[in-house]
Protein backbone atom coordinates (compact mmCIF):
# COMPACT_ATOMS: atom_id res chain seq x y z
CA UNK A 1 0.00 0.00 0.00
CA UNK A 2 2.80 2.37 0.95
CA UNK A 3 4.51 1.75 -2.37
CA UNK A 4 1.46 3.07 -4.19
CA UNK A 5 0.50 5.87 -1.78
CA UNK A 6 3.79 7.75 -1.90
CA UNK A 7 3.98 8.18 -5.71
CA UNK A 8 0.30 9.16 -5.77
CA UNK A 9 0.88 11.81 -3.07
CA UNK A 10 3.93 13.17 -4.91
CA UNK A 11 2.05 13.24 -8.20
CA UNK A 12 -0.89 15.03 -6.55
CA UNK A 13 1.41 17.61 -4.99
CA UNK A 14 3.18 18.18 -8.32
CA UNK A 15 -0.15 18.59 -10.09
CA UNK A 16 -1.34 21.05 -7.45
CA UNK A 17 1.90 23.02 -7.70
CA UNK A 18 1.57 23.10 -11.47
CA UNK A 19 -1.96 24.43 -11.26
CA UNK A 20 -0.94 27.13 -8.82
CA UNK A 21 2.00 28.11 -11.04
CA UNK A 22 -0.25 28.23 -14.11
CA UNK A 23 -2.73 30.46 -12.29
CA UNK A 24 0.03 32.77 -11.09
CA UNK A 25 1.71 33.00 -14.47
CA UNK A 26 -1.53 33.41 -16.43
CA UNK A 27 -1.51 36.83 -18.10
CA UNK A 28 -4.19 39.04 -16.63
CA UNK A 29 -6.93 39.92 -19.09
CA UNK A 30 -7.67 43.51 -20.07
CA UNK A 31 -9.98 44.96 -17.38
CA UNK A 32 -13.41 46.01 -18.57
CA UNK A 33 -14.41 49.71 -18.29
CA UNK A 34 -16.53 49.06 -15.15
CA UNK A 35 -13.53 47.29 -13.57
CA UNK A 36 -11.28 50.19 -14.56
CA UNK A 37 -13.77 52.68 -13.11
CA UNK A 38 -13.93 50.75 -9.82
CA UNK A 39 -10.13 50.57 -9.67
CA UNK A 40 -9.68 54.32 -10.28
CA UNK A 41 -12.44 55.16 -7.77
CA UNK A 42 -10.64 52.96 -5.24
CA UNK A 43 -7.43 54.95 -5.73
CA UNK A 44 -9.02 58.38 -5.25
CA UNK A 45 -9.71 59.96 -1.87
CA UNK A 46 -13.29 60.98 -1.16
CA UNK A 47 -13.03 64.83 -1.05
CA UNK A 48 -15.57 65.41 1.72
CA UNK A 49 -15.04 62.48 4.05
CA UNK A 50 -12.16 61.01 6.01
CA UNK A 51 -10.09 57.94 5.17
CA UNK A 52 -12.51 56.69 2.54
CA UNK A 53 -12.00 56.20 -1.15
CA UNK A 54 -14.38 57.52 -3.77
CA UNK A 55 -15.42 53.89 -4.37
CA UNK A 56 -16.37 53.36 -0.71
CA UNK A 57 -18.04 56.69 0.05
CA UNK A 58 -21.74 57.41 -0.35
CA UNK A 59 -21.42 61.22 -0.35
CA UNK A 60 -22.73 63.26 -3.27
CA UNK A 61 -19.21 64.44 -4.14
CA UNK A 62 -17.92 60.86 -4.34
CA UNK A 63 -20.91 59.87 -6.47
CA UNK A 64 -20.21 62.81 -8.79
CA UNK A 65 -16.57 61.78 -9.15
CA UNK A 66 -17.58 58.16 -9.84
CA UNK A 67 -19.94 59.43 -12.53
CA UNK A 68 -17.20 61.54 -14.11
CA UNK A 69 -14.79 58.57 -14.09
CA UNK A 70 -17.32 56.44 -15.97
CA UNK A 71 -18.04 59.27 -18.44
CA UNK A 72 -14.37 59.93 -19.12
CA UNK A 73 -13.56 56.23 -19.66
CA UNK A 74 -16.56 55.96 -21.97
CA UNK A 75 -15.22 58.97 -23.88
CA UNK A 76 -12.01 57.03 -24.57
CA UNK A 77 -9.75 58.49 -21.87
CA UNK A 78 -7.04 56.16 -20.55
CA UNK A 79 -7.09 55.41 -16.78
CA UNK A 80 -3.88 57.45 -16.36
CA UNK A 81 -5.53 60.43 -18.04
CA UNK A 82 -8.56 60.12 -15.76
CA UNK A 83 -6.31 60.07 -12.67
CA UNK A 84 -4.35 63.06 -14.00
CA UNK A 85 -7.64 64.95 -14.50
CA UNK A 86 -8.46 64.72 -10.79
CA UNK A 87 -4.87 65.38 -9.67
CA UNK A 88 -4.89 68.58 -11.76
CA UNK A 89 -7.91 69.79 -9.78
CA UNK A 90 -7.32 68.47 -6.27
CA UNK A 91 -3.54 68.01 -6.30
CA UNK A 92 -1.71 64.83 -5.23
CA UNK A 93 -3.89 64.93 -2.11
CA UNK A 94 -6.65 63.19 -4.05
CA UNK A 95 -4.50 60.05 -4.48
CA UNK A 96 -4.81 57.62 -1.59
CA UNK A 97 -1.35 56.26 -2.33
CA UNK A 98 1.60 58.54 -3.11
CA UNK A 99 2.53 58.59 -6.77
CA UNK A 100 6.23 59.14 -6.21
CA UNK A 101 8.30 55.98 -5.51
CA UNK A 102 10.48 58.19 -3.28
CA UNK A 103 7.63 58.36 -0.74
CA UNK A 104 7.72 54.55 -0.43
CA UNK A 105 11.49 54.18 -0.15
CA UNK A 106 12.36 57.22 1.93
CA UNK A 107 10.99 56.05 5.34
CA UNK A 108 12.72 52.61 5.38
CA UNK A 109 15.89 54.23 3.97
CA UNK A 110 15.90 56.79 6.80
CA UNK A 111 15.32 54.03 9.39
CA UNK A 112 18.19 51.96 7.95
CA UNK A 113 20.45 55.00 7.92
CA UNK A 114 19.55 55.66 11.55
CA UNK A 115 20.28 52.07 12.56
CA UNK A 116 23.58 52.23 10.69
CA UNK A 117 24.56 55.50 12.34
CA UNK A 118 23.62 54.13 15.76
CA UNK A 119 25.66 50.95 15.20
CA UNK A 120 28.63 53.07 14.10
CA UNK A 121 28.27 55.24 17.17
CA UNK A 122 28.17 52.18 19.43
CA UNK A 123 31.31 50.72 17.83
CA UNK A 124 33.24 53.98 18.07
CA UNK A 125 32.08 54.52 21.65
CA UNK A 126 33.33 51.07 22.62
CA UNK A 127 36.74 51.83 21.08
CA UNK A 128 37.13 54.90 23.28
CA UNK A 129 36.70 53.03 26.57
CA UNK A 130 40.09 53.30 28.39
CA UNK A 131 41.89 49.95 28.46
CA UNK A 132 41.79 48.13 31.78
CA UNK A 133 45.17 47.91 33.43
CA UNK A 134 46.10 44.27 33.49
CA UNK A 135 48.80 44.60 36.12
CA UNK A 136 48.16 46.66 39.26
CA UNK A 137 50.93 49.00 40.19
CA UNK A 138 53.59 47.67 42.57
CA UNK A 139 52.50 49.84 45.52
CA UNK A 140 48.96 48.56 45.33
CA UNK A 141 50.16 44.97 45.11
CA UNK A 142 52.17 45.41 48.32
CA UNK A 143 49.24 46.99 50.11
CA UNK A 144 46.89 44.18 49.08
CA UNK A 145 49.37 41.59 50.25
CA UNK A 146 49.68 43.35 53.64
CA UNK A 147 45.92 43.57 54.08
CA UNK A 148 45.47 39.88 53.22
CA UNK A 149 48.16 38.93 55.72
CA UNK A 150 46.41 41.03 58.39
CA UNK A 151 43.15 39.25 57.66
CA UNK A 152 44.80 35.85 57.89
CA UNK A 153 46.51 36.74 61.20
CA UNK B 1 39.45 69.98 15.55
CA UNK B 2 39.27 66.53 17.15
CA UNK B 3 36.80 64.01 15.70
CA UNK B 4 35.07 63.70 19.11
CA UNK B 5 34.26 67.43 19.05
CA UNK B 6 33.13 67.22 15.44
CA UNK B 7 30.67 64.55 16.51
CA UNK B 8 28.96 67.01 18.87
CA UNK B 9 28.48 69.35 15.91
CA UNK B 10 26.18 66.69 14.44
CA UNK B 11 23.62 67.35 17.18
CA UNK B 12 22.83 70.98 16.18
CA UNK B 13 23.16 70.00 12.52
CA UNK B 14 20.31 67.52 12.96
CA UNK B 15 18.25 69.25 15.65
CA UNK B 16 18.22 72.79 14.23
CA UNK B 17 16.78 71.91 10.78
CA UNK B 18 14.13 69.72 12.46
CA UNK B 19 13.22 72.54 14.87
CA UNK B 20 13.05 74.99 11.96
CA UNK B 21 10.72 72.64 10.01
CA UNK B 22 8.49 72.25 13.08
CA UNK B 23 8.20 75.97 13.78
CA UNK B 24 7.60 76.97 10.17
CA UNK B 25 4.97 74.22 9.92
CA UNK B 26 3.18 75.45 13.04
CA UNK B 27 3.17 79.00 11.74
CA UNK B 28 1.34 78.14 8.52
CA UNK B 29 -2.34 78.93 8.11
CA UNK B 30 -4.13 75.57 7.81
CA UNK B 31 -6.99 77.30 5.99
CA UNK B 32 -4.71 78.22 3.10
CA UNK B 33 -4.65 74.76 1.54
CA UNK B 34 -2.54 74.75 -1.61
CA UNK B 35 -4.53 74.27 -4.76
CA UNK B 36 -3.14 73.25 -8.13
CA UNK B 37 -5.34 76.00 -9.57
CA UNK B 38 -3.44 78.84 -7.90
CA UNK B 39 -1.52 80.73 -10.57
CA UNK B 40 -3.61 79.19 -13.36
CA UNK B 41 -6.65 80.44 -15.28
CA UNK B 42 -9.87 79.83 -13.41
CA UNK B 43 -11.88 76.88 -14.73
CA UNK B 44 -14.76 78.14 -16.84
CA UNK B 45 -18.27 77.21 -15.82
CA UNK B 46 -21.86 77.98 -16.64
CA UNK B 47 -25.22 76.96 -15.32
CA UNK B 48 -28.64 77.86 -14.03
CA UNK B 49 -28.88 80.15 -11.01
CA UNK B 50 -31.18 80.24 -7.99
CA UNK B 51 -33.09 83.09 -9.64
CA UNK B 52 -33.79 81.01 -12.72
CA UNK B 53 -31.29 82.85 -14.90
CA UNK B 54 -28.20 81.52 -16.65
CA UNK B 55 -24.71 82.44 -15.54
CA UNK B 56 -21.42 82.03 -17.34
CA UNK B 57 -18.01 82.64 -15.79
CA UNK B 58 -17.18 84.75 -18.85
CA UNK B 59 -19.27 87.44 -17.09
CA UNK B 60 -16.49 87.69 -14.50
CA UNK B 61 -13.90 88.82 -17.04
CA UNK B 62 -12.22 92.19 -16.67
CA UNK B 63 -12.55 92.61 -12.90
CA UNK B 64 -11.25 90.71 -9.89
CA UNK B 65 -13.68 87.99 -8.87
CA UNK B 66 -14.62 86.03 -5.80
CA UNK B 67 -16.05 82.54 -6.31
CA UNK B 68 -17.69 81.28 -3.14
CA UNK B 69 -18.74 77.63 -2.72
CA UNK B 70 -21.40 77.16 -0.05
CA UNK B 71 -24.40 75.14 1.05
CA UNK B 72 -27.39 75.77 3.30
CA UNK B 73 -26.47 72.74 5.47
CA UNK B 74 -23.01 74.18 6.13
CA UNK B 75 -23.63 75.44 9.64
CA UNK B 76 -22.14 77.34 11.35
CA UNK B 77 -19.32 78.07 8.86
CA UNK B 78 -21.47 79.38 6.00
CA UNK B 79 -23.66 81.28 8.45
CA UNK B 80 -20.57 82.85 10.02
CA UNK B 81 -19.15 84.05 6.71
CA UNK B 82 -22.45 85.27 5.26
CA UNK B 83 -22.26 88.77 6.82
CA UNK B 84 -18.61 88.98 5.71
CA UNK B 85 -19.68 88.31 2.12
CA UNK B 86 -22.55 90.81 2.36
CA UNK B 87 -20.16 93.43 3.71
CA UNK B 88 -17.56 92.66 1.03
CA UNK B 89 -20.05 93.25 -1.78
CA UNK B 90 -21.61 96.28 -0.07
CA UNK B 91 -18.23 98.00 0.16
CA UNK B 92 -16.45 96.68 -2.93
CA UNK B 93 -19.24 95.63 -5.28
CA UNK B 94 -18.00 98.13 -7.86
CA UNK B 95 -14.43 96.87 -7.74
CA UNK B 96 -15.05 93.14 -8.03
CA UNK B 97 -17.53 90.54 -9.17
CA UNK B 98 -18.97 87.95 -6.86
CA UNK B 99 -20.56 84.59 -7.63
CA UNK B 100 -21.78 81.83 -5.37
CA UNK B 101 -21.79 78.14 -6.29
CA UNK B 102 -23.97 75.66 -4.41
CA UNK B 103 -22.33 72.46 -3.20
CA UNK B 104 -24.61 69.40 -2.87
CA UNK B 105 -27.57 71.60 -2.08
CA UNK B 106 -31.14 71.96 -3.28
CA UNK B 107 -32.49 75.27 -4.61
CA UNK B 108 -35.13 75.27 -1.86
CA UNK B 109 -32.51 74.74 0.82
CA UNK B 110 -30.39 77.59 -0.53
CA UNK B 111 -33.38 79.93 -0.82
CA UNK B 112 -34.35 79.16 2.76
CA UNK B 113 -30.82 79.96 3.92
CA UNK B 114 -30.83 83.33 2.13
CA UNK B 115 -34.29 84.19 3.43
CA UNK B 116 -33.09 83.55 6.96
CA UNK B 117 -29.59 85.03 6.90
CA UNK B 118 -29.87 87.76 4.27
CA UNK B 119 -30.66 88.00 0.57
CA UNK B 120 -27.72 88.54 -1.76
CA UNK B 121 -27.28 90.59 -4.90
CA UNK B 122 -24.93 88.19 -6.65
CA UNK B 123 -25.81 85.11 -8.72
CA UNK B 124 -25.68 81.63 -7.19
CA UNK B 125 -25.12 78.77 -9.60
CA UNK B 126 -26.95 75.51 -8.79
CA UNK B 127 -24.11 73.08 -9.72
CA UNK B 128 -26.50 70.13 -9.51
CA UNK B 129 -24.08 67.60 -10.99
CA UNK B 130 -21.18 68.87 -8.82
CA UNK B 131 -19.05 69.34 -11.92
CA UNK B 132 -18.04 72.89 -10.87
CA UNK B 133 -17.02 71.66 -7.40
CA UNK B 134 -14.87 68.96 -9.01
CA UNK B 135 -13.32 71.41 -11.49
CA UNK B 136 -12.29 73.61 -8.56
CA UNK B 137 -11.18 70.70 -6.37
CA UNK B 138 -13.60 71.69 -3.62
CA UNK B 139 -13.39 69.45 -0.56
CA UNK B 140 -16.33 70.93 1.32
CA UNK B 141 -18.09 74.25 1.81
CA UNK B 142 -17.33 76.97 2.47
CA UNK B 143 -14.41 77.43 0.10
CA UNK B 144 -13.57 80.66 -1.67
CA UNK B 145 -11.38 81.37 -4.65
CA UNK B 146 -9.96 84.82 -5.33
CA UNK B 147 -9.38 85.52 -9.02
CA UNK B 148 -7.61 88.53 -10.49
CA UNK B 149 -8.83 90.69 -13.35
CA UNK B 150 -6.96 88.52 -15.87
CA UNK B 151 -8.86 85.44 -14.70
CA UNK B 152 -5.90 83.93 -12.83
CA UNK B 153 -6.64 82.19 -9.52
CA UNK B 154 -4.70 84.04 -6.81
CA UNK B 155 -5.74 82.13 -3.71
CA UNK B 156 -8.03 79.50 -2.28
CA UNK B 157 -9.45 79.82 1.23
CA UNK B 158 -10.94 76.80 2.96
CA UNK B 159 -13.39 77.55 5.76
CA UNK B 160 -15.41 80.64 6.64
CA UNK B 161 -14.12 83.97 5.39
CA UNK B 162 -13.21 86.50 8.05
CA UNK B 163 -12.70 90.26 7.67
CA UNK B 164 -8.95 89.72 8.09
CA UNK B 165 -8.81 87.16 5.28
CA UNK B 166 -10.91 89.38 3.04
CA UNK B 167 -8.66 92.39 3.71
CA UNK B 168 -5.55 90.35 2.91
CA UNK B 169 -7.00 88.98 -0.32
CA UNK B 170 -8.37 92.36 -1.41
CA UNK B 171 -4.89 93.81 -1.03
CA UNK B 172 -3.51 90.95 -3.16
CA UNK B 173 -6.13 91.78 -5.79
CA UNK B 174 -5.06 95.42 -5.77
CA UNK B 175 -8.23 96.68 -4.06
CA UNK B 176 -7.97 99.06 -1.13
CA UNK B 177 -9.57 97.13 1.80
Amino acid sequence: MRRVALPIAVAALLALGGLVALELLRPAGEPTPPEQARQIAGELRCPDCQALSVAESQTAAAAAIRRQIVEQLAAGQAPAQVRAYFVARYGDWILLEPSSPFAWWAPPAVVLLGIGAFALWLRRGRGEVPPIETAPNPGAQDRIREEVEQLDA
Amino acid sequence: MRPARLRWLLVPLVVLPLAWLLFTGLGRDPRLIPSPLVGKPMPAFAGATLDGDRFSSTELAGKPAVVNFWGSYCIPSCVDEHPVLLDLVARHGDDLRMVGVLVNDTPDGARGFLARYGQVSWPNVLNADASISIDYGVTGPPETFFVDARGIVLARHVGPLTPAVVAEQLAALGIEP
